[in-house]
């Protein structure tokens, strides 16, 4: 128990502040309304498939092979009203006019009509920039994209690929704050993705054994007579204790619960004793010579804490004490 | 009462611990499964292979899009997917969905029981046998509760317990569950509390817990300053 405690709370020396880091980040995701986070709450929903335009389209096998050579799918489909073969490489995709055969591509103009008819918040458009490479916000994916600013309360932000007009990500400021309390949780604070990182696995690990450690702690912490809460009230469970300051002398007699801390319940009566750890069985301060007709033995922590020769004249610690019967306590 | 802030964050921490001291236990060692085990072999990525077959692109003398569009006037999309070693052209329509076989024009889905297995079998890396191939159409297992049904699962031997889902329709393989999956499914509804869907981390449960789970961390801390100046004045007053 000595040897739990020490390590409850250099454990918890160590990494406290990231445990606490832990439970912040975490009530703080689970806060945010994901439909927020996500943007769904502001998006329409996606137009329904339509049947595929009858005119004359050009076959797979006559597209250029350039654009269609190492694909791993094809398909022809509607988007905005215009048939289009969308090509799947391992690199991306990419749209092809099904009716010319040219490799497609979005514009400025383009994107902010794509955003404007996706997002239904308020505010208009306040930029749009281009973008070449991803950035963390559009971290999941490859080639370029338009970035399209709106002017709503959570600063939105759409991004469309450049090359098949796709809207990639929904982003705003729901998104970024969860995403800044996600690296604080997962601990990767340069990708915000990877929660394989050897920091979190050390800090993880170590923080275990502050759980186990606690978790053991937990079970001699309580006595069972703290869970009888009716005990309050029976008056036949008082022992009395005789209270003796040694620096005066004067004796005054209390009636205290039988079967509780003594520490405890005489902080229940506003007295005092010195303390610096609060009854925790770690600073020794609360000795108390025990003046009683069966003295019980010292526990681990008053054998560490209680020198010897004072615990054969019946000194004990008040937050190890459990008041059996009358006492006689020299304070 | 109790007004000294040493006694009273200790109270505070001991009984708070015993409400929630399980779920921070549980909190602790989920996350540490979680981080130890690498998410890309939790998503299986090291059981598939063949995933990335370049589709071969048919003459459209034999099957022209042109002539899929005329049997099938409501589609809304026409493509190609390979399916093991050959390509096919894939129809969605607004009911239903077609492979056909680009040299006989044949259809060929929904896919039997032999050739889902066999697809699976083309994906997966590694020797084990085909124990099970079951077409799943109602009550989807928790593992693929938000896929579109009817799939087929075929489970191998395997040391993982893995299980493949293959579409019927469009033969490919929509995902791959295994063991160290689904424990990691069951910790992470362990460490969200959320029971049902084991997805939403956005419930009242949680967020109680946390609020309770950071005034137990916040008294810890407290009760650490107390600990930690006890044994420098003991100190002092042994020197």
């Amino acid at each position: 128990m000595v040897f739990l405690k020490k390590l409850h709370k250099w454990v918890g020396l160590l990494i406290g502040i990231q445990v606490l880091l832990w439970l912040t980040s975490g009530l703080m995701i689970s806060l945010l309304d994901p439909a927020k986070v996500s943007g769904a709450k502001w998006a329409r929903p996606a137009a329904r498939a339509v049947p595929l335009p009858v005119e004359n389209l050009l076959e797979p096998d006559e597209l250029a092979v350039d654009l269609t050579r190492g694909a791993l799918s094809i398909e022809l489909k509607t988007t905005s009203g215009q048939a289009v073969y969308e090509i799947i490489r391992a690199g991306g995709a990419s749209l092809i006019n099904a009716s010319t055969g040219l490799l497609l591509g979005f514009s400025r103009q383009d994107a902010k009509t794509l955003a404007q008819r996706d997002f239904s918040g308020d505010g208009g458009i306040d930029s749009i920039e281009k973008g070449m490479a991803p950035d963390m916000e559009t971290r999941d994916h490859s080639g370029p994209y338009w970035r399209v600013n709106f002017k709503d309360a959570a600063d939105t932000s759409y991004y469309i690929s450049a090359g098949t007009g796709e809207i990639l990500e929904r982003r705003n400021n729901h998104w970024r704050t969860r995403d800044v309390f996600w690296m604080l949780h997962i601990m990767d604070y340069s990708g915000r993705e990877d929660f394989n990182n050897a920091l979190i696995i050390t800090v993880s690990l170590t923080a275990i054994w502050l759980g186990i450690s606690g978790f053991l702690l937990l079970f001699c912490s309580f006595n069972r007579h703290e869970f009888n809460f009716l005990r309050v009230w029976r008056k036949r469970d008082e022992v009395l204790v005789t209270l003796i300051t040694t620096t005066t002398g004067d004796p005054r007699v209390i009636r205290l619960k039988r079967n509780s801390n003594l520490f405890l319940s005489l902080a229940g009566k506003n007295i005092d004793l010195p303390s610096i750890c609060g009854g925790g069985g770690e600073c020794g301060k609360c000795r108390v010579k025990i003046g009683s007709a069966k003295l019980f033995a010292a526990n681990a922590i008053e054998q560490a804490l209680v020198p010897k020769p004072l615990r054969e004249q019946g000194y004990r610690l008040a937050c190890q004490y459990e008041i059996k019967g009358n006492i006689t306590v020299y304070i | 009462m109790i007004k000294r802030g040493n006694v009273l964050s200790r109270i505070l921490h001991k009984w708070i611990g015993l409400v929630i001291g399980l779920q921070v236990l549980i909190w602790l060692t989920s996350g540490l499964y979680m981080v130890v085990v690498d998410l890309d072999f939790i998503h299986g990525d090291p059981l598939v292979q063949n995933m990335q077959r370049p589709i071969v692109i048919p003459d459209s003398s034999r099957v022209s899009i042109a002539a899929l569009k005329k049997r099938y006037p409501n589609a809304s999309h026409i493509g190609l997917r390979p399916v093991m070693d050959k390509t096919y052209y894939t129809v969605t329509t607004a009911d239903s969905r077609y492979l056909v076989d680009p040299a006989t024009t044949e259809v060929i889905s929904p896919l039997a029981k032999e050739t889902a297995s066999q697809i699976a079998v083309f994906h997966f890396n590694g020797d084990a046998a085909v124990i099970n191939a079951s077409l799943i159409t109602a009550d989807p297992p928790m593992e693929i509760k938000t896929r579109r049904l009817p799939l087929w699962r075929v489970d191998f031997n395997d040391r993982y317990s893995t299980s493949f889902y293959i579409d019927p329709y469009s033969g490919r393989l929509v995902t791959r569950r295994h063991q160290y999956w689904r424990i990691f499914d069951f910790l992470w509804m362990l460490h969200i509390m959320d029971y049902d869907e084991r997805s939403d981390a956005h419930n009242p449960l949680l967020v109680l817990t946390q609020v309770a789970g950071l005034a137990f961390c916040i008294t810890g801390l407290w009760l650490l300053f107390y600990s930690f100046s006890g044994r420098r004045k003991r100190k002092l007053a042994e020197g």
